[in-house]
């Protein structure tokens, strides 16, 4: 008898879980559950992906050691969606096809994730990512879609709020990244900054992947901005402020903390990052689920979008947990909420939303990107955010937005 | 699985019809398209935002057709002057230009948020099998665009263009409008390339600027050359061969675990390029080597 | 609104970086009488060699800089024993197909080896000087001024040395040049060297001037075509007057144009030059 590829990764995933935990040996007598993550591991996107993919395995071992769902273990697919949105079709049929994952974890790319909803939504797979895009939790999608990403009006309401506290900002110019949402986030900030009294000189979209933004740093700096609102990703914001240090700009820059973080103070110097603003949806650095995080997976904290893959993890197989036995992405659908949102037992890992599902009590997890709170549509609810600067080659906390 | 393959079967299809564009340009007619995804998504675009806008498809595909060769038409009258080499950065460029073009005139394309909800013909009607009938329609826009093409190729038409390509100046001393069979031949391989287009638009139901980077169009050169170069049935083939292989090295990583994400993803890529240059090589040819065929 | 003089200064700078590539692209063109696509993972490969040693073996920048033209020349010359010698006196068309072939495989060993997060040298970033009411970057004046000296370098090669003057006669007609006894391999070989370690050299500039990662080659190839094409395949001096040239328009566009369609800038220059001036400026024989 051939053993099918099917067997040889079950027996040798047995074999390496088999030191690990007694409980494990148990739970492999039961069919696996099968997850598939689609992350960019190449194309634009490709300095994410391994992270956020990374977050999803770490959480998966320890789901599996403290039992698996009703003693069955987690089996998880990997695809690289080159950042592509056909590249990613094919992934997800793959996954969808000849996997039979019951959900597919931690999309990036807007685009991937819009083109890949309608296959999730018919074969009944439920789709979380962290894609921005307003257009994903839009239309009609029946409740299999879920992000963990503030959505792009919110945000730019929030960073307005933030821009216009500061009185001596009082000119204001935006530029950002060439994005599916860098229009909507534009329109969101500017007009709440305009409404705040204060004045917007320039605003500009910029391409990607350009060596030099010369140009485009020339133009703005013309129009004598106290702020410049800079809408990016690391690898472009890197080049941008050196460029806007370069021109001896010496107002203020804000920009979002998943662009300015440690890569990016790495990759400009302290001396050219000191005193840049940077705001994000504030991940709860106090929880449990955090630190778990952090020890789980090393390097993950300089990571944006490590946190939510963890919670997008978590959170599907704490929905399996409270399906009672039924496993499948209508599952999930269904008891997405009755996990993530309260009322409930605050529980912090798998293992405790598992361990309190199991008594039948109702719980409310609350995750390491922040407290994974959903509304109908799919995304979370508004959460405070949090303000920091780089002083002295460190991103410091300085203060909280409250929506 | 089934519906996995039959999803990889359509995008081969749509990609051959694709690769036979390109075929009509180079293969017939030795005229260099570095860029011949731009009008894959000229295609894509047009018939998309007419769909969106409520016109039948009926009137949406052709009018892909149409958009995608009047832009052939209009690159190769300006462009064709020029010599092969060329040629081909001329058509790389545009091909960077339409992407430009498609991101940034949001009041139009609407830029990278891309097209979405684009409607499928008869999803109504075939419901359940839905992706069977695309299937269908679309194996049956290439068996019909085949045999349109070498019905073409064995025509007068196609024998002066097979002229032009082996020798410029030779057809032109016969008395040929060499310059106005090169615009013919080049706009009628975009209008095809713009027919793909449409059919994977309606597909996919979504489209947006990055699925037509200009390095895609090196895919469909890799499976003309693969298929063999300047031959219908090598288009065909090749297109089938080469997204087998990207398909089939997927699986294989699944039991590959040494190798994990950038760093497979980019192996994958590095035995494309060494393919491609192999190819190029030791077999230029293909794998179906063109017949020459005596006059 | 800035003065126009702080466009063309700026576009000055980004030509400078240019030339390099676009003289390198432009000679081996004519030699080999194919566009090699490759020269723009060149640069990239240039740039990374300087990050290992730079970053990795904390070499200065100078000495780091010095490692990639080797080790980006070396690499020019093997890819040229492996995939284009076989195809010697093949249609251009084969050959510059198997050139993209090699600019993937080599964009994609990079990011095999340092995967797709952008780096950046060990070297501090610099307030720029104001000098004549223009802002004026010290590492871009640097850059300048090796390009120009790396330049006129080449230049002198081609006129002064004999291995120089029989790379022009190859260029011009390889067959006549074998016949009258000129190597050709050695030759071709010189150039492949010599392009390679411009581009080399350049890409760490580039590297210097933004940022480092696998795509960075593919951002300039317009531009790079653009300025060999407008100086005339062949000429380096004429590649080098493309280059600013390309750099200016490409920069002083901007005013009328959205930043994003800098690329399109390049492309219609492309475009332009050919239809109503196909030699270019310097007017080589085609």
């Amino acid at each position: 008898m051939t053993i099918s590829r099917r067997d040889f990764v079950k027996a040798s995933g047995a074999a390496g879980f088999a030191l690990a935990a007694p409980a494990l040996l148990a739970a492999q007598s039961k069919e696996p559950i099968a997850v598939g993550t689609l992350c960019p591991l190449t194309g634009a996107g490709g300095s994410y992906g391994p992270d956020m993919q990374r977050a999803v395995v770490a959480v998966v071992e320890r789901i599996n050691r403290a039992g698996g769902i009703q003693g069955r273990p987690i089996q998880l697919f990997h695809e690289d969606d080159q950042t592509s949105a056909e590249a990613g079709v094919r992934a997800a049929r793959k996954l969808i096809d000849v996997n039979k994952v019951v959900a597919i974890v931690s999309t990036w790319a807007s685009a991937v994730t819009l083109a890949v909803r309608p296959l999730c939504v018919e074969a009944r797979v439920f789709l979380i990512g962290v894609s921005g895009a307003d257009a994903v939790t839009q239309g009609d999608h029946r409740g299999y879609v879920a992000r963990t990403q503030p959505n792009t009006n919110t945000q730019g309401r929030m960073y307005a709020r933030f821009a216009a506290s500061k009185k001596e900002w009082k000119r204001i110019a935006y530029m950002a990244l060439q994005t599916p949402y860098a229009q909507s986030f534009g329109e969101a900030f500017t007009g709440a900054v305009k409404a705040a009294g204060a004045t917007i000189t320039d605003s500009l979209i910029y391409e990607d992947k350009k060596p030099s933004y010369r140009s485009e740093v020339t133009r703005v700096l013309g129009t004598n901005p106290d702020l410049i609102m800079l809408g990016g990703y690391t690898p472009d914001s890197v080049v941008m402020v050196k460029d806007l240090y370069r021109a001896a700009y010496k107002g203020a820059i804000l920009g979002p903390s998943f662009a300015i973080n440690a890569k990016f103070i790495e990759g400009v110097g302290p001396d050219v990052a000191e005193g840049v603003w940077n705001m994000d949806r504030a991940p709860l650095f106090d929880s449990p689920a955090y630190k778990e995080f952090v020890a789980a997976v090393p390097g993950g904290d300089q990571s944006p979008y490590a946190p939510q893959a963890w919670d997008h993890m978590t959170l599907v197989a704490l929905a399996l947990a409270a399906g009672k036995g039924e496993v499948s992405g209508t599952v999930i659908k269904d008891q997405l909420r009755a996990v993530a949102n309260p009322p409930g037992a605050v529980v912090y890992s798998f293992a405790d939303g598992a361990k309190h599902l199991a008594e039948g009590k109702k719980i409310n997890y609350e995750g390491a990107s922040g407290a994974c709170d959903f509304d109908q549509i799919g995304d979370i609810l508004s959460a405070p955010f949090i303000v920091q600067q780089v002083r002295k080659g460190k991103n410091e906390r300085v203060t909280v937005i409250n929506p | 699985m089934f519906a996995y393959l039959t999803a990889v079967a359509t995008l081969v299809g749509v990609r051959s019809l694709l690769t036979l564009g390109l075929n009509v340009q180079w293969g017939l007619t030795g005229l260099v398209n570095l860029g011949v995804i731009a009008f894959f998504g000229v295609g894509a675009y047009t018939s998309a935002l007419l769909a969106v806008g409520g016109t039948s498809i009926l009137l949406a595909w052709p009018a892909a057709v149409g958009v995608a060769a009047a832009a052939g038409a209009a690159l190769a009258m300006v462009a064709l002057r020029l010599r092969e080499d060329y040629l081909a950065i001329v058509t790389l460029g545009f091909a960077e230009v339409l992407r430009l073009f498609l991101l940034n005139e949001t009041w139009l394309t609407r830029g990278a948020n891309g097209v979405t909800g684009i409607p499928r013909p008869l999803h109504t009607v075939f419901a359940g099998r839905y992706d069977i009938f695309y299937l269908g329609l679309v194996l049956l826009a290439v068996v019909l665009a085949y045999g349109a093409l070498e019905r073409l190729r064995r025509s007068p038409f196609g024998r002066v263009l097979r002229a032009i390509r082996e020798d410029e100046i030779v057809a032109a001393v016969a008395g040929k409008p060499v310059f106005r069979f090169k615009v013919q031949a080049f706009a009628l391989g975009a209008g095809i390339a713009g027919l793909a287009g449409a059919l994977f638009a309606h597909y996919l139901a979504y489209v947006e600027p990055n699925m037509f980077l200009p390095q895609e169009s090196l895919f469909v050169w890799l499976a003309l050359i693969l298929g063999g170069s300047g031959n219908n049935r090598g288009a065909l083939v090749g297109s089938a061969v080469l997204l087998g292989l990207l398909e089939g090295t997927r699986f294989a990583k699944d039991v590959v675990p040494f190798l994990t994400g950038v760093r497979l993803a980019a192996a994958q890529q590095i035995l494309v390029g060494v393919v491609l240059v192999v190819l190029m090589v030791r077999r230029p040819e293909g794998l179906i080597p063109e017949k020459t065929e005596s006059n | 609104m800035p003065a126009i003089t702080q466009y063309v200064f700026n576009g000055v700078v980004t030509g400078g970086i240019l030339a390099l590539p676009a003289v390198a692209f432009s000679l081996t063109w004519r030699l080999l009488r194919f566009p090699n696509f490759a020269v723009s993972t060149y640069l990239t490969v240039g740039a990374y060699a300087a990050l290992a040693l730079n970053v990795g073996l904390r070499a200065s920048l100078e000495l780091a800089w010095v490692g990639a033209v080797v080790v980006t020349a070396v690499t020019a010359l093997a890819v040229d024993r492996i995939a284009f010698r076989p195809m010697r006196g093949r249609r251009p068309f084969s050959l510059a197909i198997a050139s993209i072939g090699v600019a993937f495989v080599l964009e994609n060993v990079v990011r095999f080896v340092w995967g797709n997060d952008f780096r950046s040298y060990d070297v501090p970033v610099t307030r720029a000087m104001l000098i004549a009411g223009l802002r004026v970057g010290r590492e871009q004046l640097l850059i300048f001024a090796v390009a120009i000296a790396l330049m006129a370098l080449a230049q002198t090669f081609l006129v002064r040395t004999r291995l120089g003057i029989a790379m022009r006669a190859t260029a011009d007609n390889a067959g006549l040049a074998a016949v009258k006894g000129v190597p050709t391999e050695r030759v071709v070989a010189a150039a492949t060297l010599g392009g390679g370690a411009l581009a080399g050299g350049a890409g760490v500039f580039l590297g210097l001037d933004a940022s480092i990662d696998p795509l960075m080659g593919g951002s300039v190839i317009i531009s790079v075509f653009a300025a060999a094409i407008l100086g005339g395949i062949g000429s380096g001096p004429g590649a080098f007057v493309g280059a600013l040239i390309v750099g200016i328009v490409e920069e002083v566009g901007t005013l009328v144009v959205p930043p994003t369609y800098k690329t399109a800038i390049g492309f219609v220059i492309i475009l332009a030059v050919l239809l109503v001036r196909p030699t270019g400026l310097a007017g080589a024989r085609s």
